[in-house]
């Protein structure tokens, strides 16, 4: 048991600190509904992510965290952008894994009684599993190049989108500006060249939801969303890109870390294997890590246009029938450079999200117009046999959290133990007897990610919103769910 | 001394799916482990437990060999690290599963590897784990009781 980890002490309800010894440098801060485990391993990577050179305030872990390598899945850490280090474990292997909702004007009725023709023709149309590929042809260099600079732009100018304001609805515009595609392998470049649009495996999934019940009206209506509507839910990444670059990086830093001072060869994890922001070797991990962010983007923007029209297809309606429109589409997994105020002064951060969203509250600039007066727009996904909800983010995201939340359920099993509860059950079965369709390239997958792998998302939620840093607005429900 | 550093060279052995070895629970990703008399027969026993992992059970028909050597590495468990991570470049672009191994040189920070492999079939290893990458979190290489035992977590 880690002995940092030990020593946790409530801060006040939801929150829990772990106070600063040895190489941290700033305390470790938990959002939870009870004490924290002392003897989970993720506490101590939180400790162990408290002692990156440069980092600010606090190492956070929002309340779906769980063991990950390096960082805990569900971390959060800001670096002064000055004197901080960039990490790539900071960022993972899915760079811009994220999720986004797209809205309709249909009825959710109207798709419950065709849920299996629905759900197929979206299975047809959207590659999913091992390697999947060829949603669109094979991307030339070129246009390979466009796709890394212009994110979901490039999509878009393709044709691909669900409504004339995606852009305006994606975090960032769908679009990191500091991406170098000269950055960016050869070797990245070709496990990525044929998987643009596709949706990959594991927690991956496209959804087809029924808007379940709203929690507050006025943001509900600002967001567009109404009880018994019919939305759709794409959760992918960067696919075989992302993962890349982040491999690449690990393996330049990783054996030399001694080169940046005693602070980085001190660090207790080499998964943590980081550089100074403003290096030749940190430069070129932003930009490629940006570039791939760009990738992934694009990648849910193609997926958004296939599914537009596999839906109007399949439920034999026009697309200005099905009136879709992007709520909104947000990141997971990525560092960027944000302006937080931090002790009254206004500072200039690298803020790694590893399985967390940006939150950010009402009034923020950076919040789409049609949402500022809210707050942006926070998708937690949950698992495939229960529900997901929208959140909005909150002024007090951004005084504790560096505007950021929660970002789906979290694993409670392992792969291994979800396998063995599913032993001798017909998982398919069981949530077709819930009214809710699901089709996968194979059974494992149904197994590994069955709805007692993970948490209640709902506690997950609860715990957010009571803590102050999200604020709830509408839950969603399945109908029909495509994994890998 | 530990027994390991004792045994015999295994040069010009050649290790087969299936090898024996140990899946190790992890939360959100999986782990393997393998050991083997010397350093070179565990490595090649992790080489084919990835290959295990991807072929998800199936049968792997034999259909080339491509020759592997890694550098720079720090040490042993980063140089395992590193030839998995060859391996799996080679599953993501050219869906190549490792179907046997023999690990014909192996130091700190170097390894040389000739690696058997078969083609992916989407039927025969539809339960095949979709790994993203290996990760250097966790990753061991030490002497013990039976031998050496090498260890990596996948990010899956």
């Amino acid at each position: 048991m880690d002995r940092r980890a030990q020593r946790l002490r409530k801060i006040r309800d939801w929150l829990w600190e772990i106070p600063p010894e040895g190489a941290m440098k700033v305390p470790g801060r938990v959002y939870a509904d009870g004490p924290p485990a002392p003897d989970d391993p993720a506490l101590e990577q939180v400790a162990n992510v408290a002692c990156l050179p440069g980092i600010v305030k606090w190492s956070l872990a929002m309340p779906d965290f769980h063991w990950g390598y390096g960082f805990p899945i569900g971390g959060v850490a800001a670096v002064d952008v000055e004197h901080g280090a960039i990490s790539p474990g900071g960022v993972g292997y899915d760079i811009n894994c994220g999720v986004r909702v797209v809205t309709t004007r249909v009825e959710a009725a109207r798709v419950r009684t065709r849920r299996h023709e629905v759900t197929a023709e979206l299975y047809r149309t959207i590659p999913t599993g091992v390697g999947s590929s060829h949603a669109i042809p094979r991307l030339s260099r070129d246009e390979m190049d466009a796709v890394l600079a212009k994110g979901a732009r490039w999509a878009v100018g393709r044709g691909y989108f669900a409504s004339g304001g995606d852009l305006a609805h994606c975090e960032e515009g769908g679009s990191l500006p500091g991406a170098d595609p000269g950055t960016v392998s050869e070797r990245a470049r070709e496990r990525g060249s044929d998987q643009l649009g596709t949706l990959g495996s594991g927690n991956h999934f496209l959804e087809v939801d029924e808007v379940a019940e709203i929690y507050d009206p006025a943001v509900a209506e600002a967001f567009g969303l109404h009880e018994g509507q019919l939305a759709m839910q794409i959760h992918s990444g960067s696919r075989g890109l992302g993962y890349q670059v982040c491999d690449e990086a690990l393996a330049e830093l990783t054996p030399a870390m001694g080169r940046y001072g005693v602070d980085y060869a001190a660090l207790p994890d080499p998964q943590l294997a980081c550089a100074p922001i403003g290096s030749p070797a940190g430069q070129r991990y932003l930009g490629a890590m940006q570039a791939a962010a760009n990738f992934a983007w694009a990648n849910r923007q193609v997926m958004t246009g296939l599914a537009v029209r596999a839906l109007c297809r399949s439920l034999e309606i026009s697309e200005g029938e099905l009136s879709a429109a992007l709520l909104y589409d947000v990141c997971h997994n990525v560092a960027k450079v944000e302006e937080h105020l931090v002790d009254g002064e206004r500072r200039r951060l690298l803020v790694h999200r590893k399985g967390a969203t940006r939150a950010f509250g009402p009034g923020d600039p950076r919040v789409p117009p049609a949402y500022r007066d809210v707050g942006q727009p926070v998708l937690i996904p949950g698992d495939m046999g229960r529900y997901s909800y929208v959140l909005a983010g909150t002024a007090a995201a951004m005084e504790e959290t560096f505007g950021s939340s929660c970002h789906g359920a979290g694993r409670l099993l392992s792969r291994h133990q979800a396998m063995r509860l599913a032993r001798g059950r017909s998982i398919h079965r069981e949530l077709l007897d819930r009214g809710i369709e699901v089709i996968s390239r194979g059974k494992k997958t149904l197994a590994e990610e069955m709805s007692e792998a993970y948490k209640d998302v709902a506690r997950v939620v609860g715990v957010v919103a009571a803590a102050g840093i999200s604020r709830l607005v509408a839950r969603l429900e399945p109908i029909g769910v495509i994994k890998g | 001394m530990p027994r390991a550093q004792a045994a015999p060279k295994l040069e010009g052995v050649r290790l087969h799916l299936p090898q024996p070895y140990e899946e190790i629970s992890h939360t959100a990703d999986v782990g393997i482990a393998a050991v083997g008399a010397t350093p070179e027969e565990a490595l090649a026993r992790l080489v084919l437990a990835l290959g295990a992992l991807l072929a998800g059970g199936g049968a792997v028909e034999p259909a080339g060999e491509r020759g592997i050597s890694v550098s720079g590495a720090a040490d042993l468990p980063q140089t395992a690290v590193a030839l998995l991570r060859e391996v799996l470049f080679g599953f993501a672009t050219r869906r190549e599963v490792p179907c046997s191994c023999e690990v014909r040189s192996l130091a700190p920070g170097r390894a040389e590897a000739a690696i058997g492999f078969g083609r992916y079939d989407p039927a025969l290893h539809a339960e095949g784990v979709d790994v993203k990458a290996v990760t250097y979190h966790g990753a061991r290489f030490e002497p013990g009781e039976r031998g050496y035992r090498a260890q990596v977590i996948l990010d899956i």
